[in-house]
């Protein structure tokens, strides 16, 4: 009998990936956030953003961008949609 | 001019209007000279000065002093009495906006205040991404579609006949894959949507009604 493979961060994120571009954005909000709690990551903070934005959810959006670049401060997609967001 | 009046010079200029910026300041107007299409200085309570400078052929003159309430009151009289169609003038409290209507003024903007009344609004309701006061009954708001409107037509919404709003424009944000292979997104704008349309999770709609109408839909 084959042994199941563990889910891994990049799985969650490939997921998440695929309803953000589907425009489930709740969904993908959900796996990002598994993602994150397997390897807290620059990128997938970014992508939560995203997510969040998607949704009009401002705030929320705007914490994922700034812990993106607490993490990553040269991630300039992450400054760019924070500062559109915060004007 | 102040910075309420440097601002609104510098806007209109941009977009194209042939703006002249009057001041007593020489080192005010000079700041302007390479901006609009005039800048004179000269004493705007002086009649003759106005009249020589062509004042009275203008469109629309804005009167913005600071808290120079005389003076404004002074200017927009002169103003009115050489015969220029409209003119806009900045009050500092309503005193001074009651004075500017009587003697004439065509509009009277409290920009401080309606500045503090927009913020108060997005506030009150962090649904709200945009607000503009159109009347003292009529505003234009952009928010959040309510969660009850996703996946219905302008048609199945009757937003007109069930709420008395008028819905002008739906953004949303449409997926991309950058170059990166990473999401993002860009944002259309659907102006005078058409009554097939539909609204999707995420969208933003910009709508114009009365204020009690506009708080209906915001409390969805």
């Amino acid at each position: 009998m084959k042994k199941k493979k563990p889910v891994t961060a990049q799985d969650y994120i490939e997921v998440g990936q695929f309803y953000l571009l589907n425009q489930k954005y709740a969904e993908a909000i959900k796996q990002f956030k598994k993602a994150l709690e397997l390897k807290p990551d620059a990128q997938v903070y970014y992508q939560l953003g995203l997510a969040y934005e998607a949704s009009n959810e401002t705030t929320s959006a705007q914490d994922m961008y700034r812990k993106a670049l607490t993490l990553d401060s040269k991630l300039v997609e992450a400054a760019e949609h924070l500062k559109k967001i915060s004007t | 001019m102040g910075r309420f009046g440097s601002n609104i010079a510098r806007a209109l200029a941009s977009k194209g209007f042939e703006v002249i910026v009057v001041d007593s300041d020489e080192n005010e107007v000079r700041e302007f000279s390479d901006i609009v299409a005039h800048s004179l200085v000269l004493d705007a309570t002086e009649e003759r000065a106005l009249k020589d400078a062509g004042i009275s052929d203008v469109d629309v003159a804005i009167v913005s002093l600071g808290q120079n309430i005389d003076t404004s009151i002074l200017v927009t009289l002169l103003l009115k009495e050489l015969g220029v169609r409209q003119v806009i003038v900045k009050a500092v409290n309503d005193k001074h906006g009651k004075i500017l209507s009587r003697i004439g003024a065509d509009r009277v903007i409290y920009p401080e205040r309606e500045v503090a009344t927009r913020l108060a609004e997005s506030f009150v309701s962090p649904k709200i991404f945009d607000y503009i006061e159109l009347s003292p009954t009529h505003s234009i708001i952009e928010i959040a579609a309510p969660k009850q409107f996703i996946g219905k037509t302008i048609k199945d919404l009757a937003l007109r006949e069930k709420y008395h709003v008028s819905l002008i424009a739906i953004k949303r944000k449409i997926p991309i894959v950058t170059e990166k292979g990473t999401p993002d997104f860009n944002e259309d704008i659907n102006i005078a949507p058409a009554a097939e349309d539909e609204l999707l999770e995420g969208d933003v709609i910009t709508l114009l009604g009365k204020y009690e109408d506009l708080e209906r839909i915001e409390h969805l």
